[in-house]
């Protein structure tokens, strides 16, 4: 009962900025800023949605970050588990420069790489195009997810590994069938990670893509914003819009996590 | 063993490429042969004048019907960061809005094409609006066209002044605090009231002040900038400023104009006058976001001088029109910035965006409209910033904002503020550019 | 066989299988699962570092070449400035502002790290105790948080101690807590970094939470229950149990949240509308005023080369650490 009330309490405290935006995106224009706070949209209205869909670009745009995050997270989670595999499970030369590598990618800001990754994406003529971002991307998730699969993958128990091969089977199909469903809580929590970074990135998409048509949904976001001021109902609209995809995603996935609170109980 | 690795590597691999393909595959190839003209307009054209726009694209495409227009709207944070990485990669536009300050810095480093032989083509090019001429102009060159202007007025409401009992517009500085005192007496028993809403952070009106003591943020002497905002009429603008803001104003004192929108503050309510641009009072009465109830409750006059009779001066803010060295279709941009620049444009453009056109020709259109007229006659007296070369990173280092922050919150003097803000003006004009 | 510290490397059936058939064929297969053993780590890291090597490889080349160059706007256009060595070096350990940005960097990065931490281990040790519907709900919560954009957050929070409008100053001062109307928190880089640091925290408290979550849920529950049995209470648990079993999970979580909140950029830079004061600055602010702002490239870029040796000397326990409990297993 305790833990329930202070379950109930952190998730007041955590959700609350966000119900600030969701209820924000359903109140008239003149309710948003008021000298007493409004707590519920009254009079709600769903104009400030119709405004903000009203744009000939957002359905491209949403095609856009679709598309990306789709292939890096697809990409990043593929390329991450064999590089975890091989951080995890064996020793090797040059093992401890990988690592290196790994964490000192993450270090560098990205506001400085701007300029230099924009001539070379130019030469390589990656400019304007999904595909640039997407290789851009995939380079600043894949440290990351390398290093949390990483921790996943040694996370679980040798003996578990152990009993599966007495089983006879092969080392390969011992670890398509033990590792990978073991690994799988791990898989998920780094594809949400993967997933948000790039479906929330701004700068890097903003100034690499220069159509309209292939824009995404965070510069769609940047748009009700001119010099006369922000536009705030669409605008959070277009946030909440924009939260969504995540949030069903991680519906999508979140079986997987308790998937692998179940194969705990049942391991012995 | 081995196989299968390389089996499941393969896999990741074709994987990969098929993806980037596919990413690649929805990117649409160029169409390499037909002639593309690419304008970079800042998201204010989209939102406000998009007919405009559309017309000089049509007007222009039934000249030249083999060359696409592509405008891209940029956001006023990032779109310098996304210029300066262009010109890097060889990819800038061919047109390019740019802010009457952020001009200087690209016309002194050479990266905008020089327009002096063929200003002449450009429409009006005699009568463009002399603020934003000098900002298009370095070193006796031109490097764009004007586009148009904003000036600021005093936007107020027309009942609580009668309720005050002020008769008439103020038609000095004193006057007007002295209505502000009276507002204050009258309506400032409401917390929140200020008589004239003046976050701290307003640069454009605050420096008006300074300039209308006879000081200026720097000059240039014998090869050199200096900042001179610890000048003594400087000191004397500022510290006036000062006792105006502090009796009249209860704005946060390190916020802007901007956010929260300060018409919108003003819709609600409880503000009595604030200094605006044009576009602010029908923004203020807007359906959405405004109060339409105010309608006839509102007026605007220019902002008096401490000299009785006399306007304080304005900044004249605004945007030009200018083609970088890199483009590749120069004759082009230069015939799509005269269409968007033309008489018709300019009176669409006035009257849509209520902003003030590039040229004194259409001045006029203001004068008989009672909504823009206080801002139009507030434009004839007004200040500019110093055209040096290195003027924008002065903004961008935010020196006035950080000065007038710390003389609001009275985290120090006005002389010391001052000093410290002219200092790091003069270091900063003075470097290499 | 390899025996390092970390016990066998490689799927250790091998020798389970191998144990039954006859020598010969254990030989032969030994050795070639000896050279399948040496190549395998590099085919499966290959793609990842291939990845990086060509998209970051040239990026990181240029900007290390940027720092010993006076590169300013003039300069964009030919890609190539004039070399002056460690100038730009020097200049940056000149100036006191530098220092003291750095160390306020450090303070930021130690008070946010240390927060998110706590607060997220805990609240992922009060997710394995909710039943069903709690801790769906709390993590769908969680998970709406992460997923709130930053630029958004940032607006949010701005608003919520907005001056005018702010809905905190309403509330504290509706519950009386004392006279919050018209309460400027940025007027005071304290109170204002209170906000921000708030506001970070916030954000990062989901992803710590939920990747803590996961790797709780990978503790085996035997383990638990014995420890259980043999009476230690819920901390005994978490300290001889639960905490060894995930160190290198929190050895990593560490690390990942003293690189990024050694580069907070956004939130500073959005909630004080583009020009945040000098009280307000960290590093990432510093080099980005420097190389965009005033349009010192090379200067900007020197600045972000010391950032990352600076983080690297400020995680290179962790870095060891984790290269030594990264031994295989």
């Amino acid at each position: 009962m305790g833990l329930n009330a202070l379950a109930l309490l952190v998730f007041a405290v955590m959700i609350f900025p966000v119900y600030w935006m969701v209820s924000t995106s359903f109140k008239t224009g003149q309710n948003i800023l008021r000298d007493t706070p409004q707590w519920f949209p009254s009079p709600a209205t769903v104009s400030n949605y119709r405004d903000a869909i009203d744009d000939p670009y957002f359905w491209d745009n949403v095609k856009n970050s679709v598309i990306i995050v789709t292939a890096v997270v697809g990409i990043s989670l593929a390329l991450a588990f064999l590089a975890a595999l091989a951080l995890a499970k064996f020793d090797f030369y040059g093992r401890g420069a990988f690592i290196v590598l790994i964490i000192g990618v993450q270090m560098v800001p990205l506001n400085a790489l701007i300029i230099p990754l924009y001539i070379s994406l130019s030469r390589a003529d990656q400019l304007n195009k999904l595909s640039g971002v997407i290789v851009t991307y995939l380079t600043f998730v894949l440290p990351f997810t390398v290093w949390t699969l990483r921790g996943f993958v040694m996370g679980v128990p040798k003996e578990l590994e152990e009993a599966a091969m007495v089983d006879g089977s092969t080392r390969f199909g011992a670890f398509m069938r033990i590792l990978l469903p073991l690994v799988a809580p791990g898989l998920v929590a780094t594809s949400i990670f993967a997933f948000i970074q790039a479906w929330n990135e701004f700068l890097i998409a903003y100034v690499f893509l220069n159509d309209q048509e292939k824009q995404t949904l965070t510069v769609w976001l940047a748009s009700f914003t001119t010099s006369r001021g922000t536009d705030w109902g669409p605008l959070m609209a277009g946030a909440t819009l924009t939260a969504l995809p995540v949030v069903v995603f991680f519906v999508l996935v979140h079986r997987k996590i308790a998937y692998g609170l179940t194969a705990g109980a049942v391991r012995g | 063993m081995r196989r299968r690795y390389i089996g499941a590597l393969a896999l990741v691999a074709a994987l990969t490429i098929s993806a980037l393909t596919a990413a690649a595959g929805t990117s649409s190839p160029d169409r390499t042969n037909a002639t593309k003209i690419v304008i970079w307009l800042q998201n204010d054209a989209e939102s406000s004048w998009p007919s405009v726009v559309a017309a000089t694209n049509s007007a222009f495409k039934a000249r030249h019907s083999d060359v696409d227009v592509d405008v891209q709207y940029q956001t006023w944070g990032d779109h310098l960061t996304k210029f300066d990485a262009s010109l890097a990669g060889g990819t800038a536009p061919d047109v390019i809005e740019l802010g009457n300050t952020e001009t200087t810095r690209y016309m002194a480093n050479r990266l905008l094409q020089d327009l002096t032989t063929s200003s002449g083509s450009f429409p009006n090019s005699r009568t463009w609006l002399p603020a934003l001429k000098d900002s298009c102009t370095y070193r006796g060159r031109i490097y764009c066209v004007p586009y148009y202007a904003g000036a600021r007025a005093v936007i107020y409401r027309k009942d609580q002044y009668k309720a005050a009992g002020i008769r008439s517009a103020p038609k000095s500085l004193a006057e007007f605090q002295a209505a502000g005192v009276k507002l204050m007496k009258r309506y400032g028993k409401q917390r929140n009231y200020s008589a004239l809403y003046f976050p701290g952070r307003y640069v454009w009106a605050s420096m008006s002040f300074v300039y209308d003591y006879g000081g200026k943020i720097a000059e240039f002497k014998n090869g050199r900038w200096q900042g001179t905002l610890n000048s003594p009429q400087a000191v004397q603008g500022l510290t006036r400023l000062k006792s105006v803001v502090t009796a009249l104003s209860r704005a946060s004192k390190t916020g802007d104009e901007a956010n929260p929108q300060q018409a919108l503050v003003f819709s609600k309510g409880r503000v009595g006058s604030f200094i605006g641009n044009g576009w602010e009072w029908p923004y203020a009465l807007d359906k959405k976001v405004g109060n339409p109830s105010l309608a006839s409750k509102m007026g605007a006059y220019p902002m008096p001088s401490h000299i009785k009779g006399k306007y304080m001066p304005t900044f004249l803010g605004g945007s030009d029109l200018a083609v970088p060295i890199t483009s590749r279709n120069k004759a082009l941009a230069y015939d799509w910035i005269r269409t968007f620049t033309n008489n018709t444009q300019m009176r669409q453009l006035a009257t849509v965006g209520k902003v003030i056109p590039n040229t004194t020709t259409l001045t006029s259109l203001h004068a008989r409209n009672p909504q823009l007229a206080p801002f139009a006659n507030a434009s004839k007296s007004s200040y500019f910033v110093p055209t040096a070369p290195n003027w924008v990173q002065v903004e961008n280092a935010r020196t006035l904002q950080t000065m007038l922050q710390s003389i609001f919150t009275g985290r120090s003097s006005v002389q010391a503020a001052a000093t410290r803000a002219s200092n790091q003006i003069t270091s900063i004009l003075n470097r290499r550019t | 066989m390899s025996s390092g510290p970390g016990g066998e490397a490689g799927f250790p059936a091998t020798t389970a299988a191998a144990a039954e058939t006859p020598v010969a064929r254990r030989r032969r297969r030994a050795l070639r699962d000896r050279s399948t053993r040496a190549l395998a780590p590099y085919a499966l890291i290959a793609p990842t570092v291939v990845a990086i090597a060509a998209v970051l490889g040239y990026p990181l080349y240029l900007l290390g070449k940027l720092s010993f160059q006076q590169f300013g706007l003039a300069e964009l256009i030919l890609q190539e400035g004039p070399w002056i060595g460690f100038d730009n070096y020097s200049r940056l350990f000149h100036d006191r502002q530098f220092w003291t940005v750095v160390l306020r960097t450090f303070v930021f990065t130690f008070v946010n790290v240390g927060l998110t931490m706590v607060l997220g281990t805990l609240i992922a040790l009060l997710l394995t105790r909710l039943g069903r519907f709690m801790r769906l709900l709390l993590t769908t919560g969680l998970v709406l948080v992460w997923a709130t954009p930053v630029v958004v957050a940032v607006n949010i929070f701005r608003w919520m101690v907005d001056f005018e409008f702010g809905v905190l100053n309403w509330t504290l001062t509706r519950l009386h807590l004392g006279d919050f109307l018209n309460k400027d928190w940025f007027a005071d880089p304290l109170t204002g970094f209170g906000v921000i640091t708030a506001l970070v925290v916030w954000g990062a408290i989901p992803f710590v939470t939920i990747t803590l979550y996961a790797g709780f849920a990978q503790v085996p529950e035997e383990l638990v229950e014995a420890a259980r049995t043999d009476g230690a209470n819920a901390w005994r648990v978490f300290r001889d149990v639960t905490f060894p079993l995930m160190k290198p999970l929190f050895v990593i979580l560490v690390s990942l949240s003293i690189i990024w909140d050694f580069q907070v950029f956004n939130q500073i830079w959005l909630i004080r509308d583009g020009e945040p004061e000098e009280d307000y600055w960290l590093m990432s602010v510093y080099s980005f005023v420097e190389a965009f702002r005033l349009g010192e490239y090379g200067f900007g870029a020197a600045i972000a080369v010391v950032m990352v040796g600076i983080m690297f000397v400020a995680t290179f326990v962790y870095i060891r650490q984790m290269i030594r409990i990264g031994e295989t297993r």
